[in-house]
């Protein structure tokens, strides 16, 4: 059999086999491939920094999320709250999935292990799982109070008696609501709350909806985009660069990939706050013997199209 | 004990689903239809207890705030679905449902037309802008039917199709992430939390 006859009709349980391979060894031996960082994810970094230490501002996280979309949206579960509990970021946080309530209260007690002194109700609230049915009355009564839209956390204490409450009332004190989403994310908070009440909105997303929602990064509804794995590894890397060694956000450091590189050691960071990071390590390698694979079928494809039409002159 | 057990069945269940990859078979039969069962018996008691209990047995029953009769017996309207005579009645809450999406659809035309179209009247002040201009106004003119595609209005209308190529690929670039992502995720699971190869 020809090689090009052979590559057009090889076993795909192979390709399979060279790609596990391809995934596995980066994940037992990290490369440290450097990550680089992308406007829209500085953005989202910095607009949620710019809320440090203030007590009438709070971040607004929606966790539109299901297990199967754990492997990209969870790092960035962790990042954001990790980059809030460290600059002491006030956040809320929601659900309506019944899933995504129990991810997110994974999600706040991993993180949460981290930071002893962060208390729920003051530093952070957890608005626990509401209906789906109730996403637009809630996301419009924010507007007007949200001790009143919401009423109680997910322990069932009413809202308005809790400390964390105190100087935030509507959103006007949400320094932006972020939807980590893996069904149609940010269409809500940009459909009514950016749309009637101008709070700023950012999403984090499955890369496969990434494509599609850089209209609204370019027309400002979104001021910031987490896309796949890659975005949840940048924000990893911003929050370790700066929120970890408590310095405040400078665009031109985030630029700045030596300078970034000297400001923590990858091997000593909790493999939890590292997930993606690693995880593009893999990502690298694949997507090159992707390409190497495209570029061989293309091969095999025009060698046998050139022979056939050789034969075809003859 | 209970984390060990449940990390073992993880484990367990993810390899029946790689067990796809090799051919079809009764592992992989199971854990997909456990998968989907789990799902619905997670959701169903979920919601009973975060939605029926708090927004409509406590404030009826225990509260008595009988106004909340109304949109109760309009929710019930939808078990008609299953009665052969009765099934008309379940249009009444499919028709007030209609009527909420009816509420969005003002803003829904704010932010995903009006405000999309703004941004494409801008003046055209650098490269972007006018890539945009240029992308927005080939592709409307390729999917225009009523002209032929030749000459040069035919050669425009093909700048168009470069441009959905170019949007194609970078949605397809991306979903192979996504997939990639997946595997990854799995992986990590079964090399850290299952085998404890990776600290």
């Amino acid at each position: 059999m020809k090689f090009t006859d052979y590559i057009q009709k090889i076993d795909r349980r192979y390709i399979f086999i060279v790609l596990a391979i391809a995934v596995i060894v980066p994940l037992l031996f990290p490369l440290g491939l450097p990550t680089f960082t992308t406007p829209p994810v500085r953005n989202l970094y910095k607009h949620i920094d710019e809320a440090a230490g203030e007590d009438d501002k709070a971040v607004f996280m929606d966790f539109a999320q299901s297990p199967s979309t754990l492997p990209e949206l969870y790092p960035m579960d962790l990042a954001v709250l990790r980059h809030c509990f460290l600059r002491d970021i006030k956040v809320f946080t929601i659900s309506y999935y019944p899933q995504g309530a129990a991810i997110m209260q994974m999600a706040l007690s991993e993180v949460k292990e981290a930071f002893p002194d962060v208390r729920p109700d003051y530093d952070y609230c957890n608005f626990g799982y509401r209906s789906w049915a109730l996403r637009v009355p809630i996301t419009l009564g924010i507007g007007d109070n949200i001790a009143e839209a919401v009423e109680t956390n997910s322990a069932g204490r009413r809202l308005e008696n809790l400390p964390i409450m105190g100087k935030i009332k509507n959103y006007d004190n949400i320094q932006v609501c972020i939807e980590i989403s893996g069904a149609s994310p940010g269409y809500l908070y940009i459909n009514y709350a950016r749309a009637r009440y101008g709070v700023d909105v950012a999403i984090g997303v499955t890369a496969v909806s990434a494509a599609d929602n850089y209209p609204y990064l370019q027309t400002g509804q979104l001021i910031g985009l987490l896309g796949g794995l890659k975005g949840a590894a940048e924000y990893e890397e911003l929050v370790e660069t700066f929120a970890v060694n408590g310095i405040p956000y400078s665009e031109k450091k985030a630029q700045n990939l030596s300078w970034r590189q000297q400001q923590f050691e990858l091997s000593e960071v909790p493999y939890k706050f590292k997930r993606a990071r690693i995880g593009m390590d893999a990502q690298a390698v694949a997507h090159v013997l992707i390409i190497l694979f495209i570029i061989i079928g293309n091969v095999g494809y025009f060698i046998e199209k050139r022979q056939e039409k050789k034969k075809f002159i003859k | 004990m209970m984390e060990t057990i449940g990390i073992w069945l993880a484990a367990f269940l993810t390899l029946s689903m790689f067990s796809f990859l090799y051919k079809d078979n009764p592992f992989y039969k199971f854990a997909e239809h456990l998968f989907i069962g789990a799902s619905l018996g997670y959701g169903i008691p979920y919601t009973f207890f975060n939605v029926f209990i708090p927004y409509a047995y406590n404030p009826l029953f225990l509260k008595h705030e009988y106004i909340l009769i109304i949109p109760f017996l309009i929710g019930i309207g939808y078990w008609f679905r299953f009665s052969n005579n009765l099934s008309w009645l379940s249009r009444y809450p499919i028709a007030f449902g209609l009527g909420i999406v009816g509420m969005g659809v003002p803003m829904s035309i704010h932010a995903q037309i009006l405000v999309q179209m703004r941004t494409m009247m801008l003046p055209l002040t650098n490269i972007n802008l006018i890539l945009i201009f240029i992308g927005t106004v080939s592709i409307l003119l390729y999917f225009f039917f009523s002209k032929a595609h030749k000459g040069v209005y035919g050669k425009f209308t093909s700048i168009g199709i470069w441009f959905m190529m170019i949007g194609f690929g970078a949605s397809f670039g991306y979903t192979v992430m996504a997939r990639l992502s997946l595997l990854i995720g799995r992986l990590q699971f079964l090399l850290s939390d299952w085998l404890g190869l990776i600290n």
